[in-house]
């Protein structure tokens, strides 16, 4: 069996398991955590294109949720947009402001960068607050509408239930690290994981190192814009709180606790994310220092994240080919 | 109009000292070690509510508190380069960085944990206003300038004047040929550490008495910190001195004339602008 075709099962036996999932989970309470999951995914993927890749931390990543989901929550509530369009609309139009605003920060490089996005983290944050008579301010706006049903034929997909909306975040989630493994895979991704290695170099072969960056940016920032749609019609209440400079953060250790550069790590760190507050919950007042230990510790102990580890611990089983008898 | 004008400048000037104030902390530690030092916002937040503690507890007055805390802030220095930096040396810069935002969630809940989620005021009894020209000044302010001016001035004469000096500028210019020469890189990292860390201390306190300490202002003193090094050109303590002081003017008159709410805003437009045109900085070189 080549490694190939072996990834390729484990890749299929993962699916199935994905779509029998709400038959086994009973409680819709784990449910709902799955789903806030599987929309971390769509965000850590987004954020591991531009950290984890390129080599660039970004933490405007919450930010841009937050314009995502409250450009498709308006649309759909005071425009009166039909759910889907505005959903739709919601990564493109963060996308646009994403183009806006990385081109002045990458002018910089490194920490610089970092920072200049922090400071547009800070500045959505600021304006999703202040601008109430848009955005209704601290108090939200209530009452954000589900994707209605669709019936194809006798089969109806339900997104007004726990169980389809389940469906649309897994689709969401699977394509997000599909489009991820194609970026990875092809020219574009070269390029952006040669930026992490050494920008200097790849700058002197003639490459335009800026577009490269960009466009890892504006694309990271899209995945953000579509996590904070799926989030928005979810929750069904949107209000800024989600949307801070901590949950930025949130998504820089989803990508460093999973395995930064790697397509399963984002997967493997969101899940990580959303779950452990539960398990910590009841150390709800220690929770920021014991998340912060968790980032110190994981990057002086594991920089490479859990799951290389992981596939160390396999025996490299899921990447090296098996030494075939001669 | 113009009185007006020349007041809310008086106002920028004040925090725009302590900005740059913070800034000057982190450039060292960025001039030396390469470390985007962003927890230093939430350190300098501990030295404020430090300063707080001594002050209502202790009943020390302001400058002795502020003194203690300094010390307190060397030691956390100390801690944070021993503890969480040094492991990560030699590991990629990023990694640093992602320690320094570990640091900064972590110092952030000690914080809440510590001193609670309620806003905090130091009182100091500098309370004096004076009238020059129909411009208020109020004393605390012109005590928070000339405060700030001394530890710049202080860290200045450090770093240009003694031998520690001398051997953070080479550990600055040159690693390898400053460890040949028989500089302790380590020793100069502590030095470094615990001067910065001093300084955030420092910066936390006068802030703590100009406006108010509060969880989450940590962060913002960061950015901000790191706003004035972007805006005034990198590793050069003139450029933070010029930096600083745009950003403060700008953000009061920007809270003076069109908007408190926005005044961060503002000021982050005003970076953003001068990155567009001049990304190495009002003072950096070419």
């Amino acid at each position: 069996m080549s490694a190939r075709t072996r990834q390729g099962l484990v890749l299929l036996a993962l699916l199935l398991a994905a779509l029998a999932l709400p038959l086994a989970v009973k409680l819709p309470y784990f449910l709902h955590l799955i789903i806030l999951a599987l929309i971390w995914v769509v965000l850590a993927q987004g954020q591991n294109l531009i950290q984890g890749f390129t080599g660039y931390v970004s933490i405007a990543q919450a930010g841009f949720m937050g314009i995502g989901a409250y450009a498709s929550t308006l649309l759909s509530v005071k425009l009166g947009w039909p759910v889907w369009l505005a959903m739709a609309a919601a990564p493109m139009l963060t996308a646009v402001l994403a183009l806006l605003a990385g081109y002045p920060s990458l002018r910089v490089k490194g920490h610089y960068f970092a920072i200049v996005t922090l400071a547009y983290n800070m500045v959505i944050f600021i304006v999703l607050t202040t601008w109430s008579s848009l955005t209704g301010g601290e108090a939200g706006i209530s009452k954000v509408p589900r994707p209605p049903d669709i019936a194809v034929g006798p089969f109806v997909w339900l997104l007004s239930e726990r169980v389809g909306y389940y469906y649309l975040v897994l689709a969401a989630a699977a394509l997000t690290t599909g489009l991820c493994a194609l970026i990875l895979h092809s020219r574009v991704g070269r390029v952006l994981v040669a930026i992490r290695q050494n920008e200097g170099l790849i700058e002197a072969t003639g490459v335009q190192t800026w577009r490269y960056k960009l466009l890892a940016f504006v694309v990271s920032a899209s995945l953000a814009g579509l996590a904070g749609a799926l989030y928005a019609h979810f929750i069904g209440f949107l209000n800024p709180d989600a949307f801070g400079v901590d949950h930025s953060l949130n998504a820089i250790l989803a990508v460093i606790l999973g395995g930064s550069g790697t397509l399963a790590g984002p997967v493997v760190g969101a899940f990580a994310v959303v779950f452990l507050p539960e398990y910590l919950r009841v150390a709800e007042n220690y929770r920021l220092v014991i998340y912060g230990f968790i980032l110190v510790a994981a990057t002086i102990f594991m920089p490479r994240g859990l799951v290389p580890l992981a596939t160390q611990g396999l025996g490299a089983w899921w990447t090296r080919p098996k030494q075939e008898p001669k | 109009m113009l009185i007006e004008i020349l007041q809310q400048m008086l106002n920028g000037l004040a925090i725009g000292s302590v900005y740059t104030v913070i800034a000057l902390g982190l450039t060292v530690v960025f001039g030396i070690l390469g470390i985007a030092h962003f927890a230093h916002g939430s350190v300098a937040m501990s030295g404020g509510y430090l300063t707080f503690l001594f002050g209502e507890r202790l009943g020390a007055g302001f400058f002795t508190a502020m003194a203690l805390a300094m010390l307190a802030g060397a030691v956390i220095g100390l801690l944070i380069e021993r503890l969480a930096y040094r492991p990560v040396r030699d590991a990629p810069h990023i990694n640093a960085f992602i320690i320094a935002l570990g640091l900064t969630m972590m110092i952030e809940g000690l914080n809440l944990l510590a001193f609670g989620a309620d806003q905090v005021v130091i009182q100091t009894p500098y309370r004096g206003v004076f009238q020059i020209g129909g411009v208020a000044v109020a004393e605390l302010r012109l005590l928070v300038i000339v405060t700030a001016c001394t530890l710049i001035a202080a860290v200045g004469l450090l770093i240009s004047r003694t031998k520690t000096g001398k051997s953070i500028r080479a550990v600055a210019q040159n690693r390898p040929a400053a460890v040949l020469m028989g500089v302790n890189v380590n020793q100069v990292s502590a030095i470094v550490f615990s001067v910065s860390s001093a300084l955030g201390a420092a910066a936390g306190a006068l802030v703590g008495a100009l406006l108010a300490i509060a969880p989450g202002v940590g962060e913002g003193l960061a950015v901000k910190g790191f706003a004035v090094l972007i805006l005034g050109g990198l590793g050069s303590i003139p450029g933070a001195i010029v930096g600083g002081l745009v950003l403060g003017i700008s953000e009061s008159l920007a809270a003076g004339f069109l908007s408190s709410a926005y005044k961060d805003v503002i000021a982050f437009t005003v970076m953003i602008v001068v990155l567009l045109f001049r990304p190495e900085g009002l003072l950096g070189k070419r």
